[in-house]
């Protein structure tokens, strides 16, 4: 499988897209909770891209790429913004952030997907799944 | 999305169908700030017909909850499938809301 997305920056435009990812990524041999791990990580980095990356400039755009090899499936998403300091991104499960209304993003991202990396100063991220759970993890 | 609502007593059952993500959360803050002009205090969000929450719709219930503290007001949660419920755990936000299993044990619990 090998797709490629552009969207604008407006966040009516995510579900679309997706749609779109989703609807091929069903081809591959992973189970519904696996699935909505994806989808769920997909959302969340689009989103990410979109207010955070690119702050709904909506004369930037938000590329997807995804690709799957024998045993996993690999997304990158990038904005065209100014990065951001990946490395130092507050735990939102902290007592003291519990109660804040963002920052759950890159968290959930971390947990439901397999490996995150983050490439071009935070503008691209990276988000790896294999087929079977925590294989190659 | 869509979202039902039910008065029980002084209690106001809000069942939720379909997804909350990033388009339907503005909907649903709409629909809780009507809850709260309308002064409604006590506020059970019955999750069994959904299907998926993303950290849009997770801020959006905080954001209730918070409001409806700050006004004396009860927030409980029911019928979360697995997925969500673990979407609550990994987040730790099952410690700051409360969830019943089903429906009736969270209207006792008011």
């Amino acid at each position: 499988m090998n797709l490629l997305e552009k969207l604008s920056s407006d966040l009516n435009s995510v579900p679309r897209c997706i749609d779109s990812v989703i609807n091929k990524v069903r081809q591959l041999p992973f189970n519904e909770e696996q699935l909505h791990d994806i989808k769920l990580s997909l959302e969340e980095a689009l989103v990410n891209a979109i207010k955070h990356g690119n702050k709904l400039d909506l004369r930037l755009s938000v590329s997807v790429s995804a690709e799957s090899s024998d045993n996993a499936l690999a997304i990158t998403v990038t904005d065209q913004g100014k990065g951001y300091d990946f490395k130092n991104v507050p735990d939102p499960t902290n007592a003291a952030n519990l109660s804040k209304l963002s920052g759950r993003g890159v968290f959930l991202i971390h947990n439901r997907m397999d490996k995150v990396e983050f490439l071009s100063g935070g503008c691209s991220i990276k988000m790896i799944k294999y087929f079977k759970n925590g294989v190659d993890k | 999305m869509k979202i039902t609502e039910q008065k029980d007593a002084d209690r106001l059952i809000c069942l939720i169908e379909g997804e909350i993500n990033i388009t339907h959360s503005p909907e649903l803050r709409k629909f809780f700030d009507g809850l709260i002009k309308k002064n409604e205090t006590k506020v059970l969000v019955d999750f069994s017909a959904v299907s998926y929450i993303d950290s849009s719709g997770l801020a959006t219930l905080i954001e209730m909850y918070q409001r409806l503290k700050k006004i004396g007001g009860l927030m409980r949660c029911s019928g979360m499938n697995q997925k969500i419920k673990n979407t609550f755990e990994i987040t730790k936000l099952h410690k700051l809301f409360d969830i019943f299993d089903t429906r009736e044990s969270a209207l006792k619990d008011f």
